[in-house]
């Protein structure tokens, strides 16, 4: 049965129908075109769908639609401004921490969440923010010094 | 992945919730955070056809504490848990147990009750409920009652709970300051990995070393989460030292009935029982273990 759900999603308010079950992670690429959210096991495991649900990193593929009414989403095209990178994305290119690059969007929502928690991070709170998502190119050193480039910065 | 027949209930009080459970409670299945039943949707594993999602009640996302135990509303998160003072300075083990569940993806959706509702027998927050003595509270239109954890599992997936019952409140008995505790789990990877075995302990020491109290939770290795009752006798009133550490390690893995299944056989859990159960007294006997802190300045 479709419902349908209003929500912010990067700053807007939307108003979206869909079947009630659906998962957030679905909804975004096939109803309302935000296609940084990757799918990738859909079961909580890779990471690769992470949003911030209400400042808090969250696998878009295990919310289910019906639990978003009402709250803010910020997926990756959200952290531009104006047309400009943030410098936690920034940071991603300059320090190439991706290869196949699927992986990132979810990676870098997951930094994100740490440091509006905690902007100055250390190793230790980095790898345990990033400890549910995988990078099977295997770029994981360049992810973690893109993040520690940034730690520290106002978020 | 068929997610268009389903029926989702979205009720905004706890009131409402538990008159649609009233209304018809054997065909609706309960959705806390979502984590476990999500995963069961996109493989078309849910045989009801309709979901009450009790996401928005917030009146059921609280910590509070009274003299003797904290209560916690059952919609509070595992990561809200782990960032609650009142969590890590009267039941440090939980938050320690909570930690290591999923990833902080995870850990911002699931909750307590959620957990408990479950019933999985390897679900790492129930090994620290049953030494903390936990109080599950079940609340049904017309009335409440209040089961201890230890009696609330039947079995893989089975509960007390009535299908017209929503788990409402977890109860847990305040730690006391210096006892020591640890829980530990092995599973294949560190983050995002389901439990082989986990243990929670907590466990009192006179000054000269004497067991006075100990009490040993193990998930993964029955039906339900178990205390290991025979293992707490041979250890209570008795001198801890390298010998005992082996002994209990060595009884607590006989004590346990472990099955053999994907994620390693019989023999091996009873193996990594025995070395999780060593480690962690082997800590309390070094006086590295951590122990419950009397203020705050000791948590962080």
């Amino acid at each position: 049965m479709d419902i349908s759900v209003t929500f912010t999603l990067n700053g807007k308010q939307v108003t979206v129908k869909a079947p009630a079950a659906k998962s957030l992670l679905r909804t975004l690429r096939e109803d309302l075109g935000i296609i940084s959210v990757k799918p990738g096991c859909e079961a909580g495991e890779c990471g690769a769908c992470t949003v911030l649900m209400d400042g808090k990193a969250v696998t878009s593929c295990l919310v289910m639609i019906s639990q978003v009414e009402g709250h803010q989403i910020v997926t990756a095209e959200g952290l531009v401004r104006d047309g400009k990178l943030d410098p936690l994305q920034e940071a991603f290119v300059d320090e190439g921490a991706s290869q196949c690059g699927y992986c990132t969007p979810g990676f870098v929502m997951s930094a994100k969440g740490l440091l509006l928690e905690k902007p100055n991070p250390n190793e230790n709170e980095i790898l345990e923010a990033i400890g549910g998502n995988i990078c099977r190119c295997g770029a994981y050193p360049r992810i973690i010094s893109a993040i520690k480039k940034v730690s520290g910065e106002q978020h | 992945m068929n997610y268009s027949h389903y029926i989702v209930h979205s009720p905004q009080s706890l009131n409402e919730a538990l008159g649609i459970l009233k209304e018809k409670s054997s065909e609706v299945r309960i959705v806390s955070g979502g984590t476990d039943i999500m995963v069961l949707i996109k493989d078309d594993l849910v045989k009801e056809k309709e979901l009450l999602n009790l996401s928005y009640l917030n009146e059921l996302k609280y910590i509070r504490e009274d003299e003797g135990t904290v209560k916690i509303g059952a919609l509070t998160t595992y990561r809200e848990l782990e960032k609650s003072d009142t969590m890590n300075l009267n039941a440090p083990i939980l938050v320690d147990a909570c930690k290591t569940i999923g990833a902080t993806q995870i850990q911002n959706l699931g909750t307590l009750a959620g957990n408990l509702g479950n019933a999985s027998p390897a679900g790492d927050s129930i090994p620290p409920l049953y030494v903390l003595n936990a109080n599950v509270k079940l609340q049904s239109a017309e009335s409440e009652r209040v089961i201890p954890v230890s009696e609330f599992f039947l079995g893989p997936r089975k509960t007390k709970r009535d299908p017209n019952e929503i788990i409402t409140e977890i109860a847990v008995e305040k730690e006391k300051p210096g006892t020591y505790y640890f829980f530990k789990k092995l599973g294949l990877r560190e983050a995002n990995a389901i439990s082989l075995v986990s243990v929670a302990c907590m466990a009192d020491l006179s000054e000269d070393k004497k067991i006075t109290t100990i009490k040993l939770a193990l998930g993964a290795v029955a039906p339900t989460v178990i205390r290991a009752v025979k293992s707490e006798k041979l250890a209570t009133g008795r001198q801890l030292d390298l010998n005992l550490v082996d002994e209990i390690a060595r009884s607590v893995s006989e004590e346990i009935s472990p099955i053999t299944d994907i994620r390693g056989s019989a023999e091996y859990r009873r193996r990594a029982a025995y070395g999780l159960v060593y480690e962690g007294l082997y800590e309390v006997l070094m006086g590295t273990a951590k122990r419950v802190s009397s203020g705050l300045e000791g948590v962080y």
